[in-house]
């Protein structure tokens, strides 16, 4: 079963609330869950996106598509990164996303990629 | 014919070296030799003892290296074994499946060793089939072959005591092959049907090698005469069509007539498995002339032994639909009723999805279009999710 796990958040805040060596610590995690996976052979596909400031979205205003600034969500937190797992069962997705949470302190939202055969 | 002589080179070399793992790679590298080199050069007079002696190669270079040489001898205590007489092809074969489907792997472990070591598929083929890389494919693969080898199988046939257990493990593996790759529309999931083949031709191994095993023989039968309607069950634009308003004419004759030869040699005369008793409903609605004639009260007849064999809540389930075809779908929603505090149906999108149609069955469509709306969002199939949010949107 494939899964989406999605990390949320932004420059500004995790500088607010972070250091040097915290920032340092978090790249070491990052490339550590990443060899992980990649060695279970549960990693389909994984990025990291630049920061949500950057961010476009395009609206749909007076009837026409229109590029506006910043990220969908009307919230400081916005998608950073994501995984694409292919694991057993639900439960180790969020055994996954559970290291991810214990490092960041953050919420993660893990959800099913919808690729099931239907059931014979 | 590659793919035939895949487990019976891999048995041969496994029992003639040990090692497991290297044997493995060796024989993948022969059958992508062969698979170059036969088109150009034509098919040699002796395949199997071309493609042993290609891996032999192989795994000689292989040795040729220190670390590796060094791994053998530590490894070769690990997996290697008494040969006791002259253990046929075909025993080799089988072993060979129960070890892929050893009880210490994962079960997308066991599915992607069964089908490189067993099937002969290229790991690139496998990948492509359950829509991954191909490097996260590989990886997955050489754990598996780690984890064998740590848990410290042998290359030999599960023990009496724990055969049947080991092979309800290898008849699901065969199963779940045979599930993923069971809807197919076009573009990238032509593959996923492959597979359905590929689960066809491994029953049918497996049937050959256990022909007295009536579970063996109700798997196969199941997937041909589940398969049997595969072309008639989605439209050319990939959405699904129920059993009710599929096209019968569509259906493969041929193989509904195999599956139920198959029923009819062994219901009866062995212990009756989930498999048959599952083949033998499939049976049923593949020889309705139609949808209108289907024999309802021998499925639901069929169902009642199912649940006393296999109980579960998704056999209460396709139950419930039986009840409701007998005895109207009132009679089938109050045995759904039961189903709605069993914690295993929580996120499963078939209760809501058959609650729907008996709800509208019997009128009520208000609560009908509900039940298809919760289905949709909990299905993790995109054509279903369709199929039941055109349910529900037909309501509105």
């Amino acid at each position: 079963m494939k899964y989406m796990i999605m990390t949320f958040g932004s420059a500004e805040e995790a500088l607010k609330h972070h250091s040097k060596e915290w920032f340092k610590d978090m790249i070491a995690f990052m490339h550590k869950l990443d060899a992980d996976l990649k060695q279970s052979g549960e990693l389909v596909y994984d990025e990291g996106l630049v920061d949500g400031s950057q961010a476009k979205t395009v609206r749909f205003q007076n009837g026409l598509p229109v590029p506006t600034d910043g990220p969908f969500a009307e919230s400081k937190e916005s998608l950073v990164g994501f995984w694409l797992v292919d694991v057993e069962n639900e439960a180790r997705a969020i055994e996954i996303a559970s290291k991810i949470v214990a490092f960041v302190k953050a919420p993660i939202e893990v959800r099913r990629v919808a690729d099931a055969p239907p059931e014979v | 014919m590659l793919r035939e002589l895949a487990p019976q080179v891999l048995g041969a070399l496994v029992r003639r070296h040990g090692q497991f793992d290297a044997c493995e790679d060796a024989v993948q590298e022969a059958l992508l030799a062969a698979a170059t080199q036969w088109p150009e050069k034509g098919v040699p007079d002796n395949p199997r003892s071309w493609l042993m002696t290609v891996a032999n190669r192989r795994l000689v270079d292989q040795w040729r290296s220190e670390s590796a040489r060094r791994r053998r001898e530590e490894n070769a205590a690990a997996l290697d074994l008494p040969v006791k007489g002259t253990p046929s092809a075909h025993d080799d074969t089988l072993t060979l499946l129960f070890l892929c489907c050893h009880p210490s792997l994962s079960v997308p472990s066991q599915l992607a060793l069964t089908l490189r070591a067993v099937g002969g598929l290229t790991t690139a083929e496998i990948a492509s089939a359950f829509l991954v890389p191909e490097a996260t494919m590989a990886q997955r693969i050489s754990r598996a072959k780690e984890r064998i080898r740590a848990s410290g199988a042998r290359f030999d046939l599960p023990p009496e005591p724990e055969r049947a257990e080991r092979l309800r493990v290898v008849l699901h593996v065969l199963y779940l092959v045979f599930n993923e790759g069971y809807f197919t529309s076009s573009g990238a999931e032509l593959q996923r049907a492959d597979l359905t083949a590929e689960a066809i031709r491994l029953a049918r191994l497996l049937q050959q090698l256990m022909p007295g095993e009536g579970e063996v023989v109700g798997l196969l039968a199941l997937m041909l005469l589940t398969d049997a309607r595969r072309a008639a069950r989605s439209d050319p634009d990939g959405s699904i069509v129920p059993l009710a308003e599929q096209r019968r004419e569509l259906w493969n004759r041929a193989q509904i007539q195999e599956g139920v030869a198959l029923l009819d040699r062994v219901l009866g005369t062995v212990a009756t498995g989930p498999y048959q008793l599952q083949a033998a409903i499939a049976a049923v609605h593949d020889e309705a002339a139609s949808a209108d004639e289907t024999d309802w009260p021998q499925i639901l007849a069929l169902y009642e032994v199912l649940e006393g064999v296999s109980p579960g809540p998704i056999v209460t389930l396709n139950r419930a639909v039986a009840v409701a075809m007998v005895s109207g779908p009132r009679a089938g929603l109050a045995l759904l009723g039961t189903l709605d505090a069993d914690e295993r149906m929580a996120n499963n999108h078939r209760l809501e999805a058959v609650r729907g149609h008996l709800l509208e069955r019997a009128g009520d469509t208000v609560a009908a279009r509900e039940s298809y709306l919760k289905a949709a969002k909990m299905t993790a199939s995109l054509p279903e999710q369709r199929y039941l949010t055109l349910q529900a949107a037909r309501l509105s």
